[in-house]
């Protein structure tokens, strides 16, 4: 391969073009129209793909619909109360509020698929109740809130498995169960280590919530709480498809925040809609240029020659899964976690179908690969946002950050060595693999 | 000041119309649940009418709705850069843009109207209409970059990535 190869000279284009700061989806558009052009090909092969790609891959409009049911939970008071009931729950703990931390990201993890929603809008609030009176210090409450947001899409349901499902034709249901185990083990790790952190720094404890208020806070609570339980119940029982699930997790958020909390206006409506649509049409545009690119990929027939040339050096199942852990986790410092899913990964998938692994097994350790990216210094995205949301210095939040980072590589090892961690529940509801 | 005051005001209706096009994707999908699961009546429009709307949201919003601010990007070096490198980086990316969606306009154009020949299953539309939007998205993006790229030359490149303002749903 020269440099005058169209295929080459696409990918020094894209690369290029995107350093320089054009947006992601635009890059992919430009690099595989100069492809297109410099082959020879019909270019307007580049608007086929993207329509046609857009018209027939049903399942991405759960992206949008997942979008939009976290940003209604955010606007509405679902989150507030989901706080005050996991008071209760771990407050009086020593470093009460840290453990409410970890715990409302697990229970917000079983109804938003995306972790910088949950930082957005529930990390806000935890950010702020933290800091008040000086109980903890800005940049260990930012760092927690972004560790603990990383749990978000690795609990179903989750918006980059929905997209790796795209990618890899795995079931989003098998995946989505595949996360659970791995998503609590990931708590769990995180409320030891915050235990641990609130012995050391004698963290603050919660006043205990008088018994005769918990029935109450636990009612206000509760149509919140079973929003996990009805979104999963709906996949697994067969009664909707994940894509039609997205669509009544919405409903549900507005139905509790409308009907029952009485705490939605329209102008909190509207507004929740047209950011979702913002985000939204951010993530449509690298989705529809990864499906322009992503056809130039495959007439160039990389993933298969990846295959070829992996299978033929001997790579063993778990050799694979390390390396390719190693360049997600080396690509997720400096590259965006959704263009990994969309770009990287492909290329992979075939060489782990033809080494035997598992693609559910290997979405699972993919995504938490990519989350992981999103807290890894100089380009996590996790960490702009508590930089914004919290004003502390970036230097600290990462510093923060690395025991809880330490004991995530600890899990990605582990689901990597044992594919039991992840595959068990996937058998258990009937999963063939 | 009028030309900026009817542009603020396009600007904000087509903000109504992509907030429109994402509720009316979400009550389509209440329809079909309701109509599949409740009545077990399955009707076929209903998905074919969501990806349509989802297209629709997609490239309209990209052409008329999405900022600067929002638009995901890999911007470890744009973010960090002095203002002066930022304009030639956006000067540079404006000029590969232009030409190369202008290259690709002739056949772009005669791909969607090709499509004229098919309609779609249940709707009957022809897909040259539903298609057209991204003839329309081409123009749009090579208009804004040719925006993008005077003001580069005038005075400033466009602002850097805010992923508080939209995320990439990760």
């Amino acid at each position: 391969m020269t440099l005058t190869d169209p295929f080459a000279l696409s990918i020094v284009a894209i690369t290029a073009l995107a350093f320089l700061g054009l947006p992601i989806g635009l890059s992919m558009i430009c690099g595989s129209v100069l492809y297109l052009w410099m082959a020879g090909l019909d270019m307007g092969t580049a608007a086929e793909q993207f329509l046609n790609g857009m018209y027939s891959n049903y399942i991405i409009l759960a992206v949008p619909l997942f979008i939009f049911a976290a940003e209604i939970m955010n606007s509405g008071s679902m989150t507030e109360r989901l706080l005050r009931f996991c008071n209760v729950l771990v407050g009086h703990f020593r470093g009460g509020l840290a453990q409410i931390n970890v715990v409302q990201s697990l229970i917000f993890a079983g109804m938003s698929g995306s972790a910088i929603a949950d930082a957005a809008g529930s990390g806000r609030m935890m950010q702020a109740m933290m800091t008040a009176d000086n109980r903890y210090p800005p940049s260990y409450a930012a760092a927690l809130t972004a560790v603990t947001s990383v749990v978000g899409p690795i609990l179903p349901p989750s918006i980059p498995m929905v997209i790796y499902a795209l990618v890899s034709d795995a079931s989003i249901g098998y995946l989505f169960l595949g996360g659970v185990l791995p998503g609590l083990l990931m708590v769990a790790t995180q409320m030891i280590q915050v235990a641990w952190d609130a012995r050391r720094h004698r963290f603050p404890v919660e006043e205990r919530v008088p018994m005769r208020d918990i029935p109450r806070i636990t009612w206000r609570a509760f149509p919140t709480l079973l929003m996990p339980a009805i979104l999963l119940g709906c996949i697994y029982s067969g009664v909707t498809t994940p894509t039609e699930a997205a669509a009544l997790a919405a409903a549900y958020a507005v139905l509790v925040s409308v009907v029952i909390y009485r705490s939605l206006s329209w102008a909190e409506g509207y507004a929740a809609l047209l950011t979702s649509a913002r985000t939204s049409i951010s993530i449509g545009m690298m989705i529809g240029g990864a499906l322009v690119f992503n056809y130039v990929v495959t007439i160039e027939n990389i993933p298969e020659t990846l295959r070829t040339s992996l299978t033929g050096m001997d790579f063993s199942p778990l050799g694979f899964l390390l390396m390719v852990n190693i360049i997600l986790l080396v690509l997720g410092c400096v590259l965006e976690g959704t263009a990994i899913l969309l770009i990287i990964v492909p290329v992979f998938i075939p060489t782990a179908q033809a080494l035997g692994i598992d693609l559910v097994h290997f979405g699972v350790v993919v995504v938490l690969n990519i989350m992981l990216g999103l807290v890894t210094p100089p380009y996590g995205l996790l960490l702009f946002i508590m930089t914004a949301i919290s004003g502390a210095p970036l230097r600290d939040i990462v510093r923060d950050c690395l025991p809880f980072l330490a004991w995530m590589v600890i899990c990605l090892a582990l689901i990597t060595l044992f594919p039991g961690i992840v595959l068990w529940l996937p058998r258990l509801a009937g999963y063939g693999g | 000041m009028t030309l900026q005051r009817i542009l603020g005001w396009l600007g904000r209706r087509a903000e109504n119309l992509v907030a429109f096009m994402l509720l009316a994707m979400f009550l389509v999908f209440l329809l079909q649940i309701v109509s599949r699961y409740l009545l077990n009546l399955p009707i076929g429009w209903t998905q074919e009418a969501s990806v349509l709307l989802w297209i629709w949201l997609v490239l309209f919003g990209a052409a008329f709705v999405t900022r600067d601010r929002e638009e995901m990007r890999f911007d470890l070096i744009y973010g960090s850069a002095p203002p002066r490198a930022r304009r030639i980086m956006a000067l540079i990316t404006a000029v590969a843009l232009i030409a190369l969606f202008a290259l690709s306009l002739p056949a772009t154009w005669d791909y969607v109207t090709f499509m004229k020949v098919e309609r779609t299953a249940y709707l009957h539309i022809r897909f040259n209409w539903t298609y057209a939007i991204y003839v329309v998205f081409v123009v749009a993006m090579i208009l804004r970059q040719l925006w993008i790229g005077i003001r580069a030359l005038r005075g400033e490149g466009p602002k850097a990535y805010d992923p508080t303002e939209a995320s990439s749903g990760v």
